[in-house]
C-alpha cells in the first residue's frame, strides 16, 4: 500500500500539469463508452421493430398499417451512436497518446537530470546495471501502462458500470442472471494472477542472474580463452538457462491461460443467458417480438459484460509493473542531491593555497579510512602523495573535489571550507585526471573538448600536443574526427590515459590533481608530458598521486600516506635522508648504476 | 528462418498439438454465432426442445474452446521456451568457439544483446505465432465463408469491408514500421547516453558537464517523445477509422435486411450472427496487422542471431593434434600482425627465440605493440604472416589443451569474475587445493589481505570487483596466473598499480617459486625487468633491441632513453 501511495505520488508529480487534458479524456472516454453501450440497444430495437413489422405485414388484418418507420428510426439512432463512439474514441485516444508520450519523455529527462545532481556516493553504492534498468525497463513499463492500460482501465470500468446500469434498465431478472457467474470468474482470475505474478517475479530474477552471467563471461572472454575455460563456461551457463526456461514457462502458462479461461467463461455465461432468456420468454408470457429483441440485447450485454473482466485481468500485470516502476523512480527522486550552498563563495583564483585540517573520513560510518589527515599545499606548489595501495590517496582526491564530504575536520581553499563554495565554481577551478580513463561516444575531438565544448581547434591541438597524443591522433585515417566509444580499442591502455590528460589540460584549471594519470604510460612519453606539464604546472597548484616515484621527484613536498595517516612529509632529499618508509619505497624502485 | 526451423525440429510434436488446439479453438469460436442463430430460430419457432439442445451444444462448445485454449497455451509456452533455451545454449556454445578477434568484431556488449534481447524477441515471436498467428487466418477465412453462408445476399458488404480495411491498414502499417525502426534506434541511443553518463559520472562532475549532458540527453529524449507521439496519433486515427468502416458495414447490413425483409423473412434470425462474423473478420485483420508489425521486429533479431551462427571462428585447433607436455620454449619466426580493419601493422617482422626457464622483459613506448606481441603467444590472435611456436610446436598445429596447460597470461587490465576468490583462482587450475591457493597468494603478495578476511579464500568478489582496490585486483589476477605453475608466464604491465615494495616482493617470489618457468614480463619500469636474462625493446611494432640490461644500455638508444627517464636523481647514489 505504501508502494502504491509512492507510485501515485510520482504519477501526480508528472501528470498534474495535464489535469485539463486528462479531465477531458476522462469525460470523453465515458461518453465514448456510453455510445458504445447504447448502440447495441438500438440494434436490438431495430430488429424488434423489424420483426414486429414483419408480423404485422404477414397478418392480413394489420397488413395495410404495417410501417417500417420505427425500424428506420432505430437504425438511425444506432448509426449516430456508432459514429459518435468512433469520434469520441478518436479524440480521447489522440489526447491521451500525446500526454503519455510527453509525460514519459519528461519522466526520462527528469530521471536523467536527477541522476546528474546526485552524490557520487549513490553511484558508488549502486550497480550501473540496476540504475540503467530504470531507463530500460521501469520507464518503459510506465509508458506501456499509460499508453495501453490506464486509459483502457478507465474505459473498461466505465463500460462495466454502463453495461450493468443498462442491463438493469432493460430487465432485472435477466440482468441478475447475466451477473451470476461473476464471483466465480473473479475467484479464478485472482488465483491465476497470483500464480502468474509469483512466476513472473521468479522469471525476472532468473533472467537477471542469467544476463549477469552472460555479461560477465563475454566481457571477460580474454581470460576464458587464455585459460581454456570455454567448456567450463558453457557448463556454467546451462543451469542459468534451464532455470530461466522453467520459470518463464510457468509464468507464461499462467498469464497465457487467463485469456482463454475468461473467454470460455464468457461463452458459458452466454449459454446461461440464452437458456434463461428463452425460458423467461416462454414462461413470463412475453410477446415473441419483445422476447426475441430482449434476448438479442442480452446476448450482446453478456459479451460486453465479460469484456471488461477479461481485459482488466489481462492488463493487471501491466499496471502492477508500472506501479513497481513508479515506486522505484520515486525512490530515486527522494535521494539526496549534492548540496550547493546558497550564495556560495565564488572561487576565482587560488590566493593562498589548499589545506586539509584534521580530516576524518569513512565511506561507511563504521569504517574510518582517513584518521586525522593534515596536508598543506601552498599556492604554486606541487605536492605529491605516495603510499601503498588502499592507503587512502584517491579518497583524499574525492574530498578535494567534494565528491564526498569529510566526517570531521575540514578541507579549505584559501582558508574557506569547500562546503561554503559554489559547487560549480569549485569544480571549474579544480581539474582532475582520474585513475581510470573514460571515453564517451563521439569523436576524438568531442572527447578532448569534453570539459570545454566551445574550445577552438587550435587550443585542442595544443592540449593534445602537450599530452603527447597529437602525433598518434593525426596518424589515424580520420584524425580528430575518428569515432570512438569506451569499448573501442583504437587506443592502447596508455594512449587512453594520454587522452584524459589532454582533456584536463584544455580546461586550464587553477588547481590540478593527477591520480596515477600516467600509470600505464611509458616513462619516455611520461617524461615528455612532464616537460610539457612543467609549463602547465608552473604557477599552478597541483596535487600528484603516483606509484612511480620518478614522476614526483621534482615535487615541492612529498606526503607519505599509510593506513589513512600521514607518516612522513618533506622534500625528496629530506625523506631519503630520513631512511624511513619513503626511502625504502624509493630504493626498491629506482635503478642505480 | 533456417535457424528457426532447425531449432523447432525437436518440438514438432508439441507444435502439432499446439496448432491442433488453436484450430479447435478457432473452430469453436466460429461455430458459436451459428449456434446462436439456431437458438434464435428455435426461440422464434417456440421450439423448447431445440433451444435446449442448442444451448447444451453452446455450453459444450465453450468447454471445448476453454480446454483447447489452455492446452494451446501450455504447448505454445513449452515450444517457445524450448526453442529459446536451445537457441541460447547453441549460440553461447558458438560464441565460446570464437576467437578473441571474432568477439572484438561483434563487440562484447553487442553479443550480450544478441544472447538476451534478441533471443527474447524470438521467443515472443514463437509464442505469438503459436497462440494467435495460426488462429488469425483460420478465423478470417472461416468467418468470411460463414458470413457468406449466413447471409449470401449481402456478400458484397463483406468483400467491400475487407478490401477497405486491408487497403487502409496497408498504408498505416507501412508508416508504422518505419517509425518503429526509428524508435528502436532512438531507444538504443538514449540508453547509451544514460550508460555512459553513469560510467563517467566522476568525469562529468569534475568537468561541470552535468548541464551539457542533460541537454544532450534531453534532445535525444525529446526526439523519442516526438516519434512516440506520432505513433500514438497513428494508432488513435487508425483504430477509430477501422471501427467506423466496420460500423458502416453493420449499419448497411441491417438496412438491407430491413429493406428486403418481406421477401427474405429468414434474414431476421440471421442478421445477429452475420454481424458477429463481420466483427470477427474485422478483429482478425486488426490483430493480424499488429502481429505482423511485431513479427517484423522478431525477424530483425533472427537475422542478428543468424550472423552469429554463420561466423566461422578464425582461430581453430586441429582436432587430431596429440596432447603433449610442452616445454617453455617460445619462438617467433618473421611474425607480422595487423589488427583487422587496420592498415598499419601493429607488429612487423619479429623473430626471436626464448629458451625454457628464461626471464624476458619487454619494454617500449605506449602503443609500441607490447600487448599485441604477448597476445600472440596464448593465441588470442593468429599472426598475419609468420609463425609462432610454443614448446617447438607451431601454434597452428598445436593441441589446445596442451597450450592452455603451458601458458598463463596475466592481463594489463585485471578482470575478476563474481563469485568467491577461490573460484577465480581455480580458473588457473581446476583441481587446485587450499595449499595451492595459499602458495599462489603468497607469490602474488595477495595473502597479506586475503588472510585478513574471516572467510579467507571464500571471500566474495562482487560484480565489477567493486570491493577490491586496483592493487588488490592485480594481485589476485597474478595469483590466478601462477596457481597452475605454468611453463610460460606472461605478465602484461601487471604490477602497475602495486606500490614499489609489494612489486619487489612479487618479483622475488616469482624467481624463487617459479624458477623453471619461462617468464615474459612487460613493464614500463626498468626496475621491473632489470634482472631479466634478456630485454626486448619494441618501437612502433619492431623489435629494435635484444639483450641484457647492461648490453642494451650500450647498444640501444631507445632503451637508453627509457632508462634515462628513470635513473635515480643525481645526488642520491
Ligand atoms: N567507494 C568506496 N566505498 C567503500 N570503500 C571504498 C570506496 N573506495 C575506496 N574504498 C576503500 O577505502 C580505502 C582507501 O581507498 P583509496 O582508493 O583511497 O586507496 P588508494 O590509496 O587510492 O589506493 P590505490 O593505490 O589502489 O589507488 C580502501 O581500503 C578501499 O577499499
Ligand atoms: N584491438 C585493436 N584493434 C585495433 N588496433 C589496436 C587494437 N589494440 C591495439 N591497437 C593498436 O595497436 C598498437 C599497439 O597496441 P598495444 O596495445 O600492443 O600497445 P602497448 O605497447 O601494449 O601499449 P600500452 O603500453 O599503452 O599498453 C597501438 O597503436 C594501438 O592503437
Ligand atoms: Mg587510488
Ligand atoms: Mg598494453
Amino acid at each position: 500500500m505504501q508502494d502504491f501511495k509512492r507510485a501515485m505520488h510520482y504519477f501526480y508529480r508528472y501528470l498534474k500539469r495535464y489535469w485539463l487534458g486528462l479531465g477531458f479524456v476522462v469525460i470523453v472516454t465515458i461518453l465514448s463508452t456510453y455510445f458504445q453501450v447504447k448502440a447495441p440497444v438500438y440494434m436490438g430495437q431495430a430488429i424488434t421493430e423489424l420483426s414486429r413489422y414483419l408480423g404485422e405485414y404477414m397478418n392480413p388484418a394489420t397488413h395495410a398499417t404495417a410501417s417500417k418507420t420505427p425500424f428506420y428510426h432505430a437504425l438511425e439512432a444506432m448509426m449516430v451512436c456508432f459514429g459518435l463512439s468512433a469520434a469520441t474514441m478518436f479524440i480521447s485516444s489522440f489526447i491521451s497518446s500525446r500526454i503519455s508520450a510527453q509525460t514519459s519523455g519528461q519522466m526520462r529527462v527528469g530521471l536523467f537530470g536527477k541522476l546528474q545532481r546526485m552524490t557520487i556516493k549513490y553511484f558508488d553504492t549502486h550497480q550501473d546495471g540496476k540504475i540503467l534498468s530504470l531507463f530500460t525497463s521501469d520507464l518503459d513499463n510506465i509508458f506501456n501502462a499509460m499508453n495501453q492500460a490506464i486509459f483502457q482501465l478507465l474505459s473498461q470500468l466505465a463500460l462495466f458500470i454502463g453495461v450493468i446500469w443498462m442491463m438493469f434498465g432493460q430487465n432485472v431478472k435477466l440482468a441478475w442472471v447475466t451477473m451470476a457467474s461473476t464471483p466465480l470468474a473473479i475467484l479464478i482470475a485472482w488465483f491465476v494472477i497470483v500464480q502468474a505474478r509469483k512466476n513472473i517475479n521468479k522469471q525476472q530474477e532468473a533472467t537477471g542472474e542469467m544476463n549477469g552471467y552472460i555479461n560477465e563471461q563475454i566481457n571477460g572472454e580474454k581470460i576464458i580463452i587464455t585459460q581454456g575455460l570455454q567448456q567450463a563456461s558453457i557448463a556454467g551457463f546451462a543451469p542459468y538457462n534451464e532455470k530461466v526456461k522453467q520459470a518463464t514457462f510457468k509464468g507464461q502458462v499462467y498469464s497465457g491461460m487467463l485469456f482463454p479461461l475468461m473467454q470460455g467463461l464468457s461463452l458459458l455465461n452466454l449459454a446461461i443467458v440464452i437458456f434463461f432468456g428463452s425460458w423467461l420468454v416462454v414462461h413470463d408470457g412475453m410477446d415473441k417480438a419483445t422476447g426475441l429483441g430482449l434476448i438479442v440485447v442480452f446476448v450482446n450485454y453478456s459479451q460486453e459484460y465479460y469484456q471488461p473482466i477479461t481485459q482488466i485481468t489481462s492488463i493487471y500485470n501491466m499496471l502492477q509493473l508500472a506501479i513497481t516502476g513508479a515506486k522505484r523512480l520515486s525512490d530515486v527522486h527522494d535521494q539526496p542531491e549534492e548540496v550547493n550552498p546558497a550564495n556560495g563563495h565564488q572561487l576565482t583564483t587560488l590566493q593562498t593555497g589548499v589545506q586539509l585540517e584534521q580530516v576524518h573520513f569513512g565511506y561507511q560510518p563504521d569504517k574510518e579510512i582517513l584518521h586525522g589527515v593534515d596536508i598543506k599545499v601552498k599556492k604554486g606548489e606541487m605536492v605529491a602523495l605516495v603510499g601503498p595501495t588502499g592507503s587512502g590517496k584517491t579518497t583524499i582526491m574525492n574530498l578535494l573535489n567534494r565528491f564526498y564530504d569529510v566526517t570531521a575536520g575540514a578541507v579549505k581553499f584559501d582558508g574557506v571550507d569547500v562546503r561554503d563554495f559554489d559547487l560549480q565554481s569549485l569544480r571549474d577551478h579544480v581539474g582532475i585526471v582520474l585513475q581510470d580513463s573514460v571515453l564517451f561516444t563521439g569523436t576524438v575531438a568531442d572527447n578532448i573538448k569534453f570539459g570545454r565544448p566551445e574550445a577552438s581547434d587550435e587550443d585542442m591541438i595544443a592540449a593534445a600536443q602537450q599530452a603527447n597524443i597529437h602525433d598518434f591522433i593525426v596518424s589515424l585515417p580520420e584524425g580528430y574526427a575518428t569515432k570512438v566509444n569506451d569499448e573501442s580499442s583504437v587506443f592502447s591502455t596508455g594512449q587512453k590515459q594520454l587522452l584524459s590528460i589532454a582533456r584536463t589540460i584544455l580546461t586550464n584549471p587553477a588547481f590540478l590533481i593527477l591520480d596515477e594519470a600516467t600509470s600505464n604510460v611509458d616513462t619516455v612519453t611520461e617524461a615528455r608530458i612532464q616537460a610539457a606539464m612543467d609549463n602547465v604546472i608552473a604557477g599552478r597548484t597541483s596535487f600528484v598521486i603516483a606509484h612511480r616515484l620518478k614522476t614526483i621527484l621534482g615535487a615541492d613536498k612529498i606526503v607519505v600516506l599509510k593506513d589513512g595517516q600521514v607518516i612522513e612529509e618533506g622534500s625528496h632529499e629530506a625523506l631519503v635522508a630520513e631512511k624511513g618508509f619513503y626511502a625504502e619505497l624509493y630504493h626498491n624502485q629506482m635503478v642505480f648504476e | 528462418m533456417q535457424i528457426l526451423k532447425e531449432h523447432a525440429k525437436p518440438y514438432r510434436r508439441d507444435i502439432f498439438f499446439s496448432i491442433l488446439a488453436v484450430m479447435v479453438m478457432a473452430g469453436a469460436s466460429l461455430w458459436q454465432p451459428r449456434l446462436l442463430q439456431q437458438v434464435m430460430k428455435a426461440i422464434i419457432a417456440d421450439n423448447q426442445h431445440q433451444v435446449l439442445t442448442n444451448g447444451i451444444a453452446l455450453i459444450t462448445l465453450a468447454v471445448i474452446g476453454l480446454i483447447a485454449g489452455v492446452i494451446n497455451t501450455i504447448f505454445a509456452a513449452k515450444v517457445s521456451q524450448g526453442i529459446a533455451a536451445d537457441l541460447r545454449a547453441n549460440q553461447y556454445r558458438k560464441i565460446q568457439s570464437f576467437s578473441y578477434g571474432n568477439i572484438e568484431k561483434f563487440s562484447a556488449g553487442n553479443l550480450v544483446v544478441r544472447m538476451t534481447n534478441d533471443v527474447n524477441q524470438i521467443q515472443q515471436l514463437v509464442m505469438m505465432f503459436l497462440q494467435t498467428l495460426t488462429r488469425i487466418p483460420i478465423l478470417f477465412v472461416g468467418a468470411f465463408i460463414l458470413a457468406l453462408i449466413t447471409l449470401p445476399r449481402l456478400w458484397w458488404i463483406v468483400i467491400l469491408m475487407v478490401i477497405l480495411i486491408v487497403l487502409s491498414s496497408q498504408v498505416v502499417f507501412k508508416q508504422m514500421g518505419k517509425y518503429f525502426a526509428q524508435i528502436q534506434k532512438l531507444i538504443d541511443q538514449t540508453n547509451t547516453l544514460a550508460k555512459e553518463s553513469l560510467q563517467g559520472v566522476r568525469v562529468v562532475k569534475s568537468f561541470n558537464q552535468e548541464e551539457n549532458e542533460t541537454a544532450r540527453f534531453t534532445a535525444n529524449s525529446d526526439e523519442l517523445a516526438r516519434v512516440n507521439t506520432t505513433i500514438g496519433y497513428l494508432f488513435s486515427t487508425m483504430i477509430p477509422m477501422f471501427m467506423l468502416i466496420s460500423y458502416v458495414a453493420i449499419g448497411a447490413s441491417v438496412w438491407f435486411v430491413g429493406h428486403g425483409v418481406v421477401a427474405h423473412p429468414d434474414d431476421l434470425a440471421a442478421i445477429t450472427s452475420f454481424i458477429s462474423y463481420l466483427m470477427q473478420i474485422f478483429f482478425a485483420i486488426m490483430i493480424g496487422g499488429m502481429m505482423s508489425t511485431f513479427a517484423s521486429r522478431g525477424f530483425v533479431s533472427l537475422g542478428r542471431i543468424k550472423a552469429v551462427f554463420e561466423t566461422t571462428p578464425d582461430v581453430t585447433y586441429a582436432s587430431d593434434a596429440p596432447e603433449v607436455d610442452l616445454s617453455g620454449d617460445v619462438t617467433f619466426n618473421q611474425v607480422s600482425f595487423t589488427y583487422p580493419g587496420d592498415t598499419q601493422p601493429a607488429l612487423a617482422d619479429i623473430s626471436f627465440q626464448i629458451k625454457a626457464g628464461e626471464m624476458i622483459g619487454i619494454v617500449g613506448a605506449t602503443g609500441s605493440g607490447k600487448t599485441t606481441l604477448a597476445q600472440l603467444i596464448p593465441r588470442l590472435y593468429d599472426p598475419t604472416t609468420g609463425d609462432v611456436l610454443v614448446g617447438g610446436v607451431n601454434l597452428k598445429k598445436i593441441n589446445e589443451q596442451s597450450l592452455r596447460q603451458a601458458v598463463a597470461f596475466v592481463l594489463q587490465r585485471a578482470i575478476l569474475f563474481s563469485g568467491k576468490i577461490s573460484d577465480n583462482l581455480r580458473q588457473g587450475k581446476s583441481d587446485a587445493t587450499p595449499a595451492d591457493f595459499q602458495r599462489a597468494a603468497d607469490i602474488a603478495q595477495a595473502a597479506e589481505f586475503v588472510n585478513r578476511y574471516e572467510d579467507g579464500f571464500d571471500h566474495l568478489v562482487e560484480e565489477r570487483s567493486a570491493n577490491f582496490s586496483g592493487g588488490q585486483k592485480q594481485r589476485l589476477s597474478i595469483a590466478r596466473g601462477v596457481v597452475g605453475t605454468p611453463k610460460i608466464l606472461i605478465l602484461d604491465d601487471s604490477t602497475s598499480a602495486l606500490d614499489a615494495r609489494s612489486e619487489k616482493r612479487v618479483q622475488e617470489a616469482l624467481d624463487q617459486e617459479l624458477a623453471g618457468t619461462t617468464k615474459i614480463v612487460i613493464a614500463e619500469k626498468i626496475s621491473s625487468v632489470l634482472h631479466a636474462d634478456r630485454i626486448f625493446v619494441l618501437d612502433e611494432g619492431r623489435l629494435v633491441g635484444v639483450g641484457p640490461h647492461h648490453e642494451l644500455l650500450a647498444t640501444s638508444p631507445i632503451y637508453r632513453e627509457i632508462y634515462e627517464t628513470q635513473k635515480a636523481k643525481g645526488g642520491d647514489n
